[in-house]
């Protein structure tokens, strides 16, 4: 229940109210020689620093709600990015299968029985291991004859080269991959060098 | 409010972290990474590239690619450790017009706060994006040596990158805040030893309380400006490359894919053997030659990497001492030992710490991100958010009341933050009850009767109606002194009653901690007593809707029909006494089955003829539950004109 006015004499708002304390003020003072506050100019004074107080906690209110919302707001799309890159470390562990599964391909050239059913199986392996990482949006980033990308591509070394553009990618040494649209790893490539320039391998930064 | 972000401005990687909520955490990158290589690149193109993109390119643009900068920052190019840097680094180190060290990009000089700058942009630009506000104030952190130059250099650089830069604290400091260390009684003398990437630091700091404020001194500082982690994944990689040249007789330096895996590898078993005392290197086809495929596999043991780094780990110990001399401190003296960088994490580095100081060091915080923290409550200080963060309590033990069947409904679960309300909506037991007890009760387990009782009041003058119609809402209010009000409201005639409990009457801390403690260990137990009032209920429930059913029926069901659902009823009744719930639920079941061919029964005759005895009692519940749903629409009025 809110109070209403305290008293006739007491003015709306607040300054008023000192004003009119104040010319009350006078008279005592010239009647008394002291100036102690009346109880009005109490209740005015009080008033006054309950009004600010009150504006002051209402402020801070304010405040925190909307802290509040923004904090919320914030948790929804953390919790939205923790599910979507949830199998950002576990995909990360399975790339290095995937490169040994191709690499075992790679290396089995031989013509016996044994080696063509085993390079068969692994295939198929590989495949099955690919398509489980498609479903669940990881894609490979292999970039050859593209421009450079810094955000998806690590220079390994330089080469000098007549055909190609300069910064074109000319061979990939390991295929890069994404989750979504985040890089988990970066595909690891020898860039084009104009060919008058001679190959300047430095050490990475 | 306008948030002030806390930036670890590192020489080898940069961390940006906020206080929010009044605790501070780290912000994640555009990459989602929670460090920021700080590493700047400008390409032919005229492109800026900062962070891991500027290093994946640094090979095609050696001349351009800038790191390390915090090397040079507030420094004049005569300087010693300029002058080491410039053999060092392929970019070229100039002097400017005032002496100052600035770099020479495609030609045209750049003074180092520049290029910081371009750091903390990027830092600055995903951390708005984080929080969805602009952000205009930060707080960094430098290294406790930084002489005034190099700290106004900083400073330069942030108000570059359109940061005012409220606060450059050192960062031993801004580890201490980060362990909560500022916040003790006292005087406190601590030791932070920083073993990151690329550097060591020492350093020993006081924080002294006069006049309730606390204050920062650097007593003294040392370290080694080459040695980090990088350094222990070297020692790594060479003994796995010699013990395979022995093997194989290939040297895979020379092999940059393999020596590319190899690098990954390596930091990856120094992690793991963090935590176990043996790990796997496994790189199948890492090379080639001649002969075919070569493979990759060996185990390191955690006594293995020990020794291979014995010596770097070693090297910190002389700083360590001296540092302790400057600051004319006794290892005894030091209070505390706090742990930052990364390689601290591993335990012979940790038990090195202990040695030297003879006490354990605190590693509660993260250490990568120990120095951002401590910065961004800083950061949280100088905006006022923690003079503002009032400490809030928790309700240490759940709050409910009792419902049928002696089971503890709770209302506020433990460890909610107060002051909180919370209602719920209950009802009826019986048909005809016009009163409720509510029995307020304090505790985990599932029966009332295992719980403490707060207290204890009766609702009256409820209107007599059938079980389960009546509403009766229950209010817990627990305000800010931590004071719990129960109040229990007719929701149709708006009578309340309410309790007032004060903490008094509560518990201590050890009874808290026991009952919690019980709760745990009858988990099981209560549970299944859960499970087994839960069944009866339902029975009960059950067995008050048949016969209502069967009443409502009247003639219309007869002999064997009748008697069926009598002796199922009384079979119900009997399984309930016991305590066997496979069989209340059976029972329930069987009687379920016969009492829904009989309301199907009432249903097919209600709408073959007009008046039945069914037909009567519909409207009659209905007309009754629209005078609920019209008191409490009026009810709910009146409480808002309040």
């Amino acid at each position: 229940m809110s109070k209403d006015q305290v008293s006739p004499e007491s003015a709306p708002n607040a300054p008023d109210q000192a004003e009119q304390a104040a010319s009350v003020d006078t008279s005592l003072e010239t009647e008394e020689g002291v100036a102690e506050p009346t109880p009005i100019e109490q209740l005015a004074q009080q008033l006054t620093e309950a009004t600010r107080r009150a504006e002051d906690n209402w402020d801070k209110f304010v405040r925190t709600q909307a802290e509040l919302e923004n904090l919320r707001r914030r948790s929804e799309k953390e919790l939205q990015n923790a599910n979507k890159y949830a199998l950002e470390k576990f995909s990360k562990e399975l790339l290095s299968v995937v490169d040994s599964l191709e690499l075992g391909l790679q290396a089995a050239v031989g013509e016996a029985p044994d080696v063509m059913r085993l390079r068969e199986g692994m295939e198929l392996t590989l495949k099955q291991l690919n398509s489980a990482l498609k479903k669940f949006s990881v894609r490979a980033v292999d970039p050859l004859g593209e421009k450079f990308n810094p955000d998806l591509h690590q220079a390994m070394a330089m080469q000098p080269s007549a055909d190609v553009e300069p910064n074109t990618v000319v061979r990939v040494f390991q295929k890069g991959y994404l989750l979504h649209d985040r890089l988990l790893r970066p595909a690891l490539v020898v860039i084009a060098q104009a060919a008058a320039e001679s190959t300047h391998i430095d050490e990475q930064a | 409010m306008a948030k002030i972000i806390g930036i670890d401005l590192g020489t080898t990687n940069s961390c940006v972290a906020i206080l929010e909520g009044g605790k501070p955490r780290v912000i994640e990158n555009a990459e989602g990474a929670r460090t920021t290589p700080s590493v700047v690149a400008f390409t032919a193109d005229n492109e800026v590239l900062v962070g891991q993109s500027a290093k994946r390119q640094a090979i095609t643009n050696p001349k351009n690619t800038l790191y390390a900068v915090k090397r040079l920052i507030g420094r004049r190019f005569k300087d010693a450790e300029v002058q080491k840097d410039i053999h060092l680094v392929p970019y070229k180190i100039a002097e400017a017009d005032n002496g100052d060290a600035w770099i020479e990009v495609n030609g045209k000089k750049m003074a180092p706060p520049e290029i910081s700058a371009r750091v903390l942009m990027k830092l600055k630009k995903d951390a708005e994006a984080f929080l969805g506000e602009e952000i205009k104030e930060a707080v960094i952190t430098v290294p406790a040596y930084f002489n005034d130059s190099q700290r106004q250099a900083t400073k330069d650089a942030g108000r570059i990158a359109g940061l005012d830069v409220k606060r450059i604290i050192n960062e031993p400091t801004a580890a201490a805040m980060a362990f909560g260390l500022d916040r003790k009684h006292g005087d406190i003398k601590i030791a932070v030893y920083d073993l990151g990437g690329g550097t060591f630091d020492i350093s020993i700091i006081e924080i002294a309380e006069v006049d309730g404020e606390h204050q920062f001194e650097v007593l003294s500082t040392n370290g080694d400006t080459h040695l980090g982690g990088e350094d222990f994944d070297l020692r790594i990689i060479d003994y796995i490359c010699d013990e395979f040249r022995k093997e194989n007789g290939i040297d895979l330096h020379n092999d940059p894919l393999a020596l590319q895996r190899l690098k990954e590898a390596a930091e990856k078993a120094k992690i793991e053997l963090s935590s176990s005392q043996q790990t796997d290197i496994n790189l199948p086809y890492v090379t080639a030659d001649a002969s075919g495929p070569k493979h990759l596999n060996m185990k390191l043991t955690r006594a293995k990497l020990e020794s291979l780094v014995e010596d770097l780990i070693l090297k910190t110990k002389a700083p360590c001492e001296t540092a302790l001399k400057d600051a004319g401190l006794k290892p005894s003296e030091i209070n505390e030992v706090i742990l930052v960088g990364g390689q601290t994490r591993m335990p012979r580095v940790q038990d090195f710490v202990k040695d030297i100081f003879g006490k354990e060091p605190r590693k509660d915080v993260n250490p990568d991100e120990a120095v951002a923290l401590g910065a961004a409550i800083q950061g949280g200080v100088l905006g006022g958010q923690v003079k503002d963060v009032l400490l809030l309590d928790v309700t240490p033990l759940s709050l409910g009341i009792e419902t049928l069947g002696g089971v503890m409904t709770k209302l506020i679960e433990k460890n909610t933050t107060i002051p909180t309300k919370t209602s719920q909506v209950f009802s009826t037991a019986e048909d005809h009850q016009t009163a409720v007890t509510i029995h307020v009760l304090q505790g985990e387990r599932e029966m009332a009767k295992d719980n403490k009782s707060l207290g204890k009041f009766d609702l009256t003058d409820i209107p007599p109606a059938p079980r389960g119609i009546p509403q009766v809402e229950v209010t817990f209010d627990i305000d800010a002194n931590g004071i719990l009000h129960v109040s229990a409201k007719d929701k149709a005639t708006g009578k309340q009653q309410s309790i007032r409990i004060t903490a008094s009457s509560g518990l201590t801390e050890d009874e808290i901690k026991r009952m919690v403690k019980d709760a745990e260990l009858h988990a099981e137990e209560d549970k299944k007593l859960h499970e087994l009032v839960t069944a009866r209920n339902n029975a009960d429930a059950m067995i008050h809707a048949t016969n209502k059913t069967l009443h409502e029926l009247g003639d219309k069901v007869q002999g064997d029909e009748r008697s069926k659902i009598e002796s199922a009823i009384g079979e119900l009744k009997t399984a309930m006494n016991g305590d066997d719930k496979a069989e209340i639920e059976r029972k329930t079941e069987h009687l379920t089955e016969l009492s829904g061919k009989l309301a199907e029964r009432l249903y097919a005759q209600k709408s073959e003829t007009e008046s039945s005895p069914g037909a009567e009692s519909e409207p009659a519940k209905e007309a009754k539950a629209g005078e609920d749903v019209v008191d409490a629409e009026f009810e709910e009025v009146k409480e808002d004109r309040k």
